[in-house]
């Protein structure tokens, strides 16, 4: 069955505006710098960030496979932007609850101990908040409340790098006055968990599928003993296990995005966090093993690509994470449901 | 190279649940003892109940006895099948393969002659390919076919062909024109159809399996007329039908689904129990992992019904999903940890040792691993096959 495609128009210009922008200079000044501000000040331009949300909350309207797609081109691209907070999860979670969508960056708190108090203000630390030190807002959800924190009202920062070399933030608030809106049903932090996950799968298949080109490229050109190294068969068996995880977590990804956009998606979700996550770690060896030295300098782009995969590999949720939720799923489902939970997914769920 | 994602449509959802029924009727769990995937075991009586609904040959056309249904039509039928581990072995090759090349490169009097009977489920094929000489490097096939008044006069030796003792016939290719030195190996091959029940100077000769039983035999030609009724396709073009009929065998449910049953008879075994943390992430691993795989292969046979010949995708999934085969096993046998037997009490631990005394050939049958990554990564670099 043909199941719905993404606006090509949308593939062909978010790949162009990354080509342009995400050149090895520009990822490495974006590290040097804890940011990117002119990569994300054209990206704003295009309404990009904003695709899924309603556009009478501010958004550029669009579905959420729309999103999705971008996602998988700044993975591709490494675009050194925080796309996936100021949209499908942070702008989410904002337009959710009615609260204003900003101009800017909006973050989110993967962890930490942030409470909304009775009088809408929000104490507490957030850990591991991308792009922390650059956002405009943060989005936080606690039980049934959504809020909305300026960032400005942190009352310290500290200042952490994940593996991929962009920020991952310490926060601290206390009392901060914020905007605080009811989050409506099926709005909650399982439902954050799910959804950040399908944002670093995006990510990941394109990254992988990058990495995968670039090993294809490089071996073909490095010669030793006479010839490419890509002659070998040792080599070449590299080359085909990044290809199949390169499109075994594309599908994976693609697959839970189709579910999530129609409705009832964990099972999909998971199950794809869980093969992308191990695709990451076959897939990095694989290429970096037949980059040989190559991949481990600066100067050679591997590293973007493959740093950027061990970062997303553990965010919202691990190996053993997920294999646990998809265990569970399958052994409550019992011996008879279990070939019809992998054809069905959600459906079979009921 | 691309997959795309694709989902089942009302239709065949309404076939995989019609095959469900059937399964549930035929071999309710607990009354059968499961086969591994395609090694299941041969049974006439089952091909016939099948063909009966049409699942047999359902993609070949009508006038010959077929459904001229798709090839993700036949991914369903299929992967039903093998994950009930369902007897489906009499018909396997003609209804994977043989019954194919028939209709694409036969003649009218041959499709006459062998697809109604492959749709009817009442002919098995055995696959004429390897040598004892002549394995990966398949085009150096030495099995000589000699001009004769109306065919071919046949001298030479195949060996690993699977179930010949059993089989009706054979699919064969040998060398019809001599290779002259520094010629082309690929050209002066033909397929030919021999009877492996009624034909003079064919010598068959078992070829026991590691733990003695009786899949593998050794086939001699000595003198044997074939007509020339029975060779398919123009001769001197063998290799490239052999190929498109490798490319049938490949990518499919039967490449990661042969240790389906056990992993299923495991969880009915330990239902109820405590089954510790591991257990659990062992199968949340597998559910996950088959449901990446399946995707990836279902969306290569909707590339197959689009008209696509995805013979880099089908490679690529039949070497990772028979490696996930194997490293499945392994997995179990850890999280088992115990002595195992093909006589043990409990199926699952019977499959299990089954799984391990056969898993050597997973990734071996129909092109080894290391052949498929060849072909699909002169497909990556943009080479030619």
């Amino acid at each position: 069955m043909s199941i719905e495609s993404v606006d090509s128009l949308i593939t062909e210009t978010a790949d162009r505006l990354f080509g342009e922008l995400c050149t090895h200079e520009a990822i490495e000044a974006a590290e040097a710098d804890g940011g990117a501000p002119e990569i994300w000040a054209a990206f704003a331009e295009t309404g990009f960030p904003w695709i899924s949300l309603p556009e009478d909350a501010g958004g550029s309207g669009g579905t959420l496979l729309d999103a999705l797609e971008v996602l998988r081109l700044v993975g591709y691209h490494a675009a050194p932007i925080p796309a996936a907070e100021t949209g499908v999860l942070g702008g989410w979670l904002l337009a959710s609850a009615g609260l204003e969508l900003p101009d800017g960056v909006v973050t989110v708190a993967p962890h930490g101990d942030l409470t909304i108090a009775d009088d809408g203000t929000v104490s507490g630390t957030a850990t591991m908040v991308p792009w922390g030190r650059s956002a405009e807002r943060l989005a936080v959800i606690v039980g049934g409340q959504v809020a909305s924190v300026p960032i400005a009202a942190a009352t310290s920062t500290i200042q952490q790098t994940a593996l991929s070399g962009e920020p991952r933030d310490t926060l601290v608030f206390e009392n901060a006055a914020a905007e605080v809106g009811a989050a409506p049903p099926g709005v909650d932090t399982d439902t954050l968990r799910f959804r950040g996950a399908l944002s670093r799968v995006a990510m990941m298949g394109g990254a992988i599928e990058k990495m995968s080109q670039l090993t294809v490229s490089y071996t073909n050109e490095r010669e030793q003993f006479g010839r490419p190294v890509a002659r070998f068969q040792a080599v070449q068996a590299h080359l085909v296990w990044a290809a199949q995880d390169a499109a075994l977590a594309r599908m994976a990804a693609e697959s839970a995005g189709h579910a999530a956009h129609r409705g009832e998606a964990r099972f999909e979700i998971a199950a794809a966090k869980l093969n992308c996550n191990q695709a990451a770690t076959r897939s990095t060896k694989a290429c970096h093993q037949a980059h040989g030295a190559m991949g481990m300098t600066q100067e050679y782009p591997l590293h973007h690509y493959s740093r950027r995969l061990w970062t997303w590999r553990t965010e919202y949720g691990g190996t053993r994470e997920w294999s646990r939720w998809v265990g569970e799923t399958a052994v409550s489902q019992g011996a008879d449901r279990l070939y019809p939970l992998i054809t069905g997914g959600s459906t079979a769920l009921g | 190279m691309r997959f795309t994602p694709t989902e089942l449509t009302p239709d065949e959802l309404a076939l995989q649940s019609d095959v469900r029924d059937f399964l549930a009727e035929e071999l309710p769990p607990g009354t059968h003892e499961p086969g591994l995937g395609m090694s299941a075991a041969h049974d006439k009586a089952f091909s016939k109940k099948m063909a009966e609904r049409g699942w047999v040959g359902m993609a070949l056309p009508k006038e010959w006895g077929g459904s001229a249904k798709k090839a993700v039509d036949r991914f369903v039928v299929v992967e039903e099948m093998l994950r009930w581990g369902a007897p489906v072995g009499y018909h396997w090759v003609s209804d994977r393969q043989t019954g194919a090349v028939i209709n694409k490169f036969g003649s009218d009097e041959q499709k006459e002659r062998f697809l109604p009977k492959i749709c009817a489920g009442e002919l098995g094929f055995s696959i004429g390919m390897s040598e004892p000489d002549s394995g990966s490097d398949l085009a150096s096939v030495t099995t000589r076919a000699e001009r004769d008044d109306g065919g071919w006069i046949v001298n030479g030796t195949k060996i690993w062909t699977s179930n010949a003792h059993t089989n009706d016939w054979f699919i064969c290719l040998l060398r019809t024109a001599p290779l002259e030195p520094d010629g082309n190996k690929r050209e002066g091959l033909s397929q030919m159809l021999i009877d492996l029940k009624n034909t003079e100077g064919l010598e068959l000769s078992p070829i026991p399996f590691l733990n003695g039983e009786h899949h593998f035999n050794e086939v001699s030609f000595h003198d044997v007329f074939v007509p020339d009724e029975n060779v398919v396709g123009q001769p001197g073009m063998g290799w490239n039908q052999n190929t498109t009929e490798m490319a049938y065998e490949r990518g499919g449910p039967d490449r990661w689904l042969s240790p389906f049953s056990t992993v299923e008879q495991l969880l009915r075994e330990t239902q109820g129990t405590d089954l510790g943390d591991r257990a659990v992430e062992l199968f949340g691993e597998l559910t996950a992992r088959w449901w990446g795989i399946r995707n990836l292969s279902l969306s290569v046979a909707r590339l197959i019904d689009a008209g696509h010949a995805p013979s880099v995708e089908s490679s690529l999934v039949k070497e990772m999903g028979t490696r996930y085969e194997i490293e499945l096993i392994e997995k179990l046998v850890e999280f088992t940890d115990e002595e195992l037997s093909l006589e043990s009490e409990s199926l699952f631990k019977r499959l299990l040792a089954q799984c391990v005394l056969t898993g050597p050939g997973n990734t071996i049958r129909g092109g080894t691993i290391e052949i498929l990554r060849s072909v699909a990564s002169k497909g990556l670099q943009g080479l030619p096959a």
